[in-house]
């Protein structure tokens, strides 16, 4: 879902870049104020497997394909939505800067997308999920569908507002293509989900939901 | 598990994907490709057919529409890396997941909250 940069009038990128980085500011104040110095090594690993699963396009009915965004996952693990800011963005730079993945001017838009919405869509979807159904595995399957298709909704919205897509039809084929792509979303971030709990129930912030 | 081989066995995950993805990956569009391009009829919705040249075109029009012609050579364009074919992707895949870890570290081990 990385918007290029021909997509977005540049006063609109700009624009979604100052939000971006409010938000980034937001998810450094986090990591100063609850990031413990134990969590540094399990952010770079969540880091790299997001980008490493993000190179892996998995096909999906008509003809395209979809793959790991990771902000729900990373805010899942880490407690808290800013993670999923806090790693998406540094993803995102790598992606945008070395393999010309996304824009440049645009990418406050894909922070916006992908971490802002993937990480508190993600993470207050599994605690409220968690929460009535008490099955963490299944909470975070359905979060993490939702934080695809809620950010592909927004991005339809944002490329409405910049004349490359009209509204209905922009919503109706993003939200459509991102139904099924979020399951993708959704099986990866419960399994990751369950594998970390099986080896180190203790590296989850909210470990009570969890039985591995 | 000791948490250094979670470490460890955490970053290895990461570089089997990086190693092995270049060779499963689909090369079909991603999903908002895929809407781009059957909004400016390169593509039937639920068709895998992509027609090249309307996809260009599409392209073109998404520019002459925002204005936005903002360019840059990245160094390594799509994944790949020129003249070297899939070991090149590998190699792509394989850096970028480095890079990703040491800038991760690095900005997790700034940022963090002090323990003491």
């Amino acid at each position: 879902m990385h918007i290029p940069d021909a997509f977005i009038p540049m006063g609109q990128a700009l624009a979604y870049w100052v939000i971006a980085l409010i938000f980034i500011v937001l998810a450094l104040r986090w990591a100063r104020n609850s990031m413990g110095e134990e969590k540094v090594p399990l952010v770079a690993v969540l880091a790299a497997g997001i980008f490493a699963m993000q190179a892996f396009n998995i096909p999906v009915p008509w003809g395209t394909t979809g793959h790991l965004l990771g902000a729900a996952l990373a805010a899942i693990v880490l407690g808290s939505p800013y993670a999923g800011i806090f790693v998406l963005t540094l993803v995102l730079l790598v992606q945008g800067i070395i393999f010309g993945d996304g824009g440049i001017t645009v990418m406050g838009a894909n922070i916006i997308n992908m971490g802002v919405v993937g990480g508190f869509i993600g993470y207050y979807g599994y605690t409220a999920l968690n929460g009535v159904m008490n099955n963490a595995y299944i909470a975070a399957f359905i979060a993490a569908w939702a934080s695809v298709f809620v950010s592909a909704l927004l991005c339809a919205v944002e490329l409405a507002i910049a004349g490359t897509f009209p509204l209905v039809l922009g919503l109706v084929s993003m939200g459509m293509y991102h139904a099924v792509i979020g399951l993708i979303e959704g099986g990866i971030t419960a399994v990751a989900l369950y594998l970390i709990a099986a080896a180190r129930p203790d590296i989850l912030e909210r470990p009570a939901g969890v039985a591995a | 598990m000791e948490k250094k081989q979670f470490i460890m066995i955490g970053i290895a995950i990461a570089l089997v994907i990086s190693v092995a993805a270049p060779f499963i990956t689909s090369e079909n569009p991603d999903g908002l490709e895929s809407a781009f391009f059957s909004i400016y009829g390169a593509k039937d919705f639920r068709g895998s057919e992509l027609d090249e040249e309307a996809a260009e075109a599409a392209e073109a029009k998404a520019v002459a529409i925002t204005g936005n012609d903002f360019s840059f050579d990245a160094p390594l364009p799509d994944y790949g890396i020129e003249g070297l074919d899939k070991p090149g992707e590998v190699l792509a895949v394989v850096i970028g997941t480095i890079l990703t870890v040491g800038l991760a570290y690095g900005a997790a081990r700034v940022t963090a909250r002090p323990d003491n």
